[in-house]
């Protein structure tokens, strides 16, 4: 009754494995294999038998989250794709929005597409917006584009045509002829990706998914077969986007759902540490080498970004996909990276990291720049003995010496240098984390803030003090945290379409038909019949009449227009701090969550102790708190050492072979009876 | 005052920095998203700003370049107006072209952030209005020839007292413009963004205190404009010049010469539009605020395209042009297309300067939004109204071809419009978006970048539209030898087979049922000789149908037999 779950980051492959019924861990690491992620799994497996004893054939439900998809897009290694498309239309890929983010560069272009002009073809066929046949599909127009699929070797065809949305017959038509005369060629048409108005964005999500589909339905049969050979022979999962697990089988239809499978790992860990605790809100952070990503828990599930675009930045427009993708607001600091002083002499942190080679300076490959790891280091919360379970020394004199470059100019001593690259890197974390909270409407004091990420528990504590959180919550490993959370997620697909209406009675009528329907295709989807255990969330995207962009709304059959109005209103007024009582309420959105229900990951009850918390302690440790409360002595607990319902003041520090917490003065830490370290303010003492 | 010579510590200043970003960033996402105007929510037309307690600009969202430079003009004329009449809780609404505004559809609401009874700044948001009154449906008459045509004009007036709306005002508005419903809720959303700032601002003088926000104000200000010096004395001091011509102002189409002279001496660039022609008849006009705002944006382009804007960066600039021209237009002179002229001004300076910095300019492109109103009743018989700005042709640069399908330098973060959304709401049926290659673009070692085609079945019986678009003559100018764009055109191919009609700047179009009205937009401008155009690169212009054989041959040299 092993679960057993394998994360392919930038650098690293992490394992979690988890023995239910012994409440055995096997943790391991191996480095990533580029070119075949699947050798780094098998790495990390074998090097999790040899290690902690990992027994493959117990395992009984393996998760895989990996970068296979987003790589594939972001270094442009997907297969060669054609796109057919409607008459008079095959520009708008190429075209995209026209929009010029970066407003002041004279030179500035539109991303390259992913299927050139020469591969896009055109087909005589039309609908309008109701999904009325407005000209038949032109069958003899496939017959030149069937023949320049074979002589230029395309490997994936891309079909959509105008509002497919409404109607996809042209779109089964066309994609069933392409199948049949390329039988070689993977054939996807857009409707089968997305159900979304928009041409332009519906285009790239299906393109792109077409991109990649050969690239993963290849990976996950060389990964199926390894792991078989290897005698692990349970159902597969890949973690998707959207904080819940498929089949494999089940992402190779739909591969795009994969592209941000690492962080939504975190984010279903994060969603299952609340549960454990009893939070329905949480607000988490992952803090990596280069980056740091938070998200928001609301109602005990991942928030799904309405809006999300690849490659995008505040200069650079990206490229939309209409598929479920958490929301994620992901920014450049994280543990390498780099501190400079710019051009007119003001401190900078990020978002240029030192990765992880030649990773910080004190990590002593080679690096020379001040990262803020080195910072952490200097103000002593890390142990340069005991860093990473002791596997590697940091030297803190090299951290100190890359400091100076930046300390000397600004008159700084070393360790308020220190102070001020964490001050600055605690600052846009701050603003990324009320970007998700504050500027969506959700009040940080109600939720509880779970930290994970190889620095965030270094970092947590004060952040969660300026937040006002209810509490800080360091979760079990928090170093290999999206691992963790990928054991943690359940089989989820989300079903989304568009369809316009006002908000009348007969509307709701018909709207809860069309559930109907999307539960249909739901349990078509998990294939398990019709008396799967399904659970089903309804969200309904509506406006007031004239907006354009909408707000979801939670639906319950049971709703009324006045009970689902009212609902939608609150909803507005939270998100953008007013109502329109007068304005007229329209649906333009369905979408349902479905969930399968089935056993997830137990958190391991810690066994009771008599011992007092003074056997965990290893030790004292100057930590500096900033120019007002300077040096203070720290004492250091060894994490694995802490009993349940354990609890010490600060300032302290705990060590674990991942991550080092400091806990703040005038802050209590609480040990639960499963390991989970929740810190929050001493409310007696501050008060 | 020089950076840092006061009590802000370098780690505060940066925090301070980025919470303006965060703020003004903030602000857009609300009103893109509550917006009821599709001008808005679908095109961005707006921009979002924070000001000093003196009306200069400290941050900006992304939003439209034609912004850059109105904000501290626009807040200026309101602080001397109300100086000693303003209260935490009030919010003023503008639309003055003549008092840094741009044209009446323009409503500027401002709010001033009182921290401890002082002010601390200003907040401001400026959004393109569907309908503001006025002679036409959507307010821009392309021959009108007086403000008093272009809508409803309230010049600095108190919509919010003591967080209350004036009910009044709000009469007003929804008596006086076609639209009211939309334009109370675009009101709405534009009130809900500036208190968003008052609240981020308000947080961020607790945390530090309001005398450090304005110091940082001060150094934020002052370091940009070290950096803009710097950047302006690395240039060869000179007097610069250029020339263009307007294609008409949309009640004649003579066309209109226009002129400029740049100096850069040391450090400080001045630029002198002395010798252009005096405020036209039609409304092609600009203000002073749009004229600042038009050369600011080309500085920019040069000092610092990619560093968030403020008006430190425009210290070294001094902008000379005589009152009453094309440029500076004065009541009662009519500013409805102000764009359509202003962009003029920023071509004339980008002209001028392209040649000393190579690594930032580019060729000229089709300049014009090219913007058409199509409006009506639609099948149900309600009015509509549909307002787009088109996409095309931007100019080569030194090392890459133009950037096809690309909106004017006027607008910037703006989006084209959805052609299933323009389906599923205005009853028209888009035929064909794609580039146009049937127009070309400028040859050249490096080729303009290509305009797009947009055609429109009209499906309503009873529809009409209106538009100005400039470049339809005049086209775009090629750099170092490299060939002129091409034009821009409306075109109406009648459903009864009528001749097929052409248009520039047209005041009104009937339409039947049946008829298609065409888009076109021009291609950008070439750099370099064309006969030097690596064959590689026609080769791939062939392949992906941008060029007949033909073409190749007669305008590259190039001969697939000899190639190979």
């Amino acid at each position: 009754m092993i679960r057993l779950a394998t994360d392919v980051g930038g650098t690293f492959t992490d394992l979690v494995g988890y023995d239910e019924s012994s409440g055995e861990l096997f943790t391991a690491k191996s480095l990533t294999t580029v070119r075949n992620q699947s050798r780094g799994v098998l790495n990390a497996i074998a090097s999790a038998e040899e290690a902690c004893g990992l027994r493959t054939r117990d395992v009984t439900f393996f998760a895989h989250g990996g970068t296979t998809v987003i790589n594939a897009i972001t270094e442009r290694k997907g297969v060669r794709t054609a796109l057919v498309t409607t008459a008079g239309f095959r520009d708008v890929l190429e075209i995209g929005r026209g929009n010029r983010p970066d407003l002041y560069n004279l030179q500035f272009h539109s991303p390259e597409p992913f299927v050139p002009r020469d591969l896009r073809f055109e087909v005589r066929e039309r609908l309008d917006a109701s999904g009325k046949v407005i000209l038949p599909l032109e069958l003899d127009d496939l017959r030149p584009i069937i023949a320049r699929c074979k002589a230029e070797g395309i490997e994936a065809i891309a079909v959509l045509f105008l509002h497919s949305y409404a109607n996809p017959e042209h779109e089964i038509l066309c994609a069933g002829i392409l199948a049949d005369a390329l039988p070689e060629v993977t054939v996807c048409a857009s409707h089968a990706v997305s159900r979304q108005w928009r041409e332009y964005e519906r285009t790239n999500t299906v393109v792109l998914n077409a991109y990649v589909q050969p690239i993963i339905q290849h990976y996950f049969e060389r990964l199926e077969e390894a792991l078989m050979k290897r005698g692990l022979t349970c159902p597969y999962y890949a973690m998707q986007s959207n904080g819940g697990i498929s089949t494999f089988d089940q992402a190779v239809g739909s591969p795009l759902t994969l592209v941000e499978s690492g962080p939504a790992g975190g984010v279903a860990g994060a969603a299952r540490i609340g549960d454990a605790i009893g939070e329905s809100e949480v607000l988490s952070l992952d803090v990596g080498g280069t980056t740091a990503k938070c998200s928001l828990i609301h109602g005990g599930r991942p928030t799904l970004n309405v809006d999300y675009k690849l490659e995008h930045t505040r200069i650079r427009p990206g490229h939309p996909v209409q598929v479920p993708v958490v929301d994620i607001v992901e920014i450049g600091s994280g543990g390498g990276s780099i501190a400079r002083l710019d051009d007119r002499g003001a401190l900078r942190v990020g978002p240029e990291s030192a990765g992880s080679t030649p990773g910080p300076a004190c990590y002593g490959l080679g690096g020379k720049k001040p990262t803020l790891s080195d910072a952490i280091l200097a103000i002593g919360i890390f142990d340069p003995a005991t860093f990473a379970g002791g596997s590697m020394h940091l030297d803190r004199q090299k951290a100190a010496d890359a400091i100076a470059s930046v300390a000397t100019p600004l008159g700084m001593s070393i360790e308020d240098a220190a102070i001020a690259i964490i001050d600055i890197a605690h600052a846009s974390m701050i603003n990324a984390l009320k970007l998700v909270t504050v500027q969506r409407g959700h009040d940080p004091r109600d939720a509880v803030f779970v930290v994970s990420g190889g620095a965030g528990p270094a970092l947590a504590t004060r952040l969660g003090r300026d937040l006002s959180v209810k509490a800080t919550v360091i979760p079990p490993h928090p170093g290999i945290f999206s691992a963790w959370g990928m054991l943690a997620a359940e089989p989820r697909a989300d079903f989304r379409g568009t369809w316009f209406s006002a908000l009348t009675a007969d509307a709701l009528t018909e709207l809860s038909a069309r559930f109907d329907g999307l539960e249909a295709e739901a349990i078509a989807y998990f294939a398990k019949g019709q008396d799967a255990d399904i659970r089903f969330t309804y969200q309904i995207e509506a406006r007031y009449r004239g907006q354009e962009h909408g707000v979801f709304a939670q639906y319950s059959r049971e709703d009324d227009v006045q009970s689902f109005a009212e609902r939608f209103h609150a909803n507005h007024e939270r998100a953008y701090s007013f109502r329109l009582l007068d304005a007229g309420i329209e649906i333009t959105t369905l979408h349902l969550e479905a969930v399968l229900n089935g056993p997830v990951i137990t958190l391991p009850k810690l066994p009771g102790t008599d011992r007092s918390v003074d056997a965990a302690l290893t030790g004292h440790r100057d930590v500096y708190f900033g120019a007002s409360l300077g040096w203070l002595s720290c004492p250091v607990y060894e994490r694995c050492l802490l009993g349940p319902g354990q609890s010490i003041e600060g300032p302290m520090i705990v060590e674990e072979a991942t991550a080092t917490t400091l806990v703040q003065e005038n802050q209590v830490l609480e040990v639960t009876n499963t390991g989970i370290l929740i810190i929050r303010e001493n409310s007696v003492k501050a008060g | 005052m020089t950076a840092w010579q006061n009590p802000v510590d370098t780690v505060t200043q940066e925090i301070i920095e980025g919470k303006l970003m965060a703020t003004v960033d903030e602000m857009g996402i609300v009103m893109a998203r509550t917006s009821m105007s599709p001008v808005i929510y679908e095109v961005l037309d707006f921009a979002c700003g924070l000001l000093t307690a003196d009306g200069e600009l400290v941050a900006q969202m992304n939003g439209i370049t034609l912004f850059t430079g109105t904000f501290g003009v626009q807040v200026k004329a309101l602080i001397k107006k109300f100086t000693g009449n303003l209260a935490d809780g009030d919010i003023l609404l503008s639309n003055d072209p003549y008092a840094g505004g741009t044209h009446a559809c323009d409503f500027a609401v401002v709010k001033p952030l009182f921290v401890d009874d002082k002010i601390l700044g200003y907040a401001i948001n400026v959004a393109h209005y569907l309908d503001v009154g006025g002679s036409v449906p959507g307010s821009l008459a392309p021959d009108a020839t007086s403000v008093f045509q272009e809508g409803l004009r309230l010049p600095g007036v108190k919509i919010v007292r003591a967080d209350v709306f004036y009910d009044e005002i709000l009469h007003i508005i929804g008596e006086n413009v076609r639209l009211p419903e939309i334009a109370l809720g675009d009101l709405n959303a534009q009130v809900a963004t500036v208190r968003v700032a008052a609240r981020r601002m308000a947080e961020l003088s607790v945390k530090y205190g309001a005398g450090v926000v304005r110091a940082a104000f001060a150094n934020l200000l002052s370091a940009s404009e070290m950096r803009s010096r710097t950047a302006i004395a690395a240039l060869p001091d000179g007097r610069y010049t250029a020339t263009d011509v307007i294609d008409g102002d949309g009640v004649s189409s003579v066309p209109i010469p226009v002129n400029v002279v740049v100096t850069i001496a040391g450090d400080s660039i001045t630029v002198d539009f002395t010798g252009c022609p005096p405020a036209v008849a039609g409304p092609i006009n600009c203000s002073r605020g749009a004229l600042q705002s038009a050369v600011k944006t080309i500085v920019k382009a040069m000092v610092g395209p990619q560093d968030p804007s403020n008006e430190g960066w425009f210290r070294p600039l001094t902008v000379i042009a005589p009152a009453g021209t094309i440029f500076t237009a004065e009541k009662p002179s009519p500013t409805g297309w102000y764009y359509e002229g202003s962009v003029h001004a920023s071509e004339l300076v980008w002209k001028a300067l392209a040649p000393l910095m190579p690594s930032r300019f580019s060729a000229g492109s089709y300049s014009s939004l090219c913007v058409v109103y199509i409006s009506g009743k639609d099948l149900s018989g309600r009015p509509f109204i549909h307002i787009e700005p088109q996409h095309g042709g931007w100019g080569a640069s030194e090392d890459r071809d133009g950037a096809d399908a690309l909106i004017a330098l006027t607008d910037g973060d703006t989006y084209n419009y959805s052609v299933e959304v323009i389906e599923a709401r205005f009853p028209l049926r888009v035929k064909r978006y794609g580039f146009n290659i049937e127009g070309g673009t400028g040859a050249g070692r490096r080729r303009g970048g290509f305009g797009i085609v947009r055609e429109y079945e009209i499906l309503s019986e009873d529809a009409s539209a209106y538009g100005s678009f400039g470049r339809t003559v005049t086209q775009p100018w090629g750099m170092d030898g490299g060939g002129q764009g091409t034009v821009n055109a409306l075109q109406i191919a009648p459903t009864q087979g009528g001749e097929l009609r052409t248009y520039g700047r047209v005041a009104h179009i009937d339409l039947n049922k049946g008829d298609v009205l065409r888009v076109i937009t021009g291609g950008g401008g070439g750099w370099g000789d064309a006969r030097k155009r690596e064959p590689l690169l026609v080769e791939q212009d062939l392949r992906n149908g941008f060029l007949t054989e033909a073409q190749a041959l007669s305008v590259y040299g190039y001969n697939r037999e000899v190639s190979g």
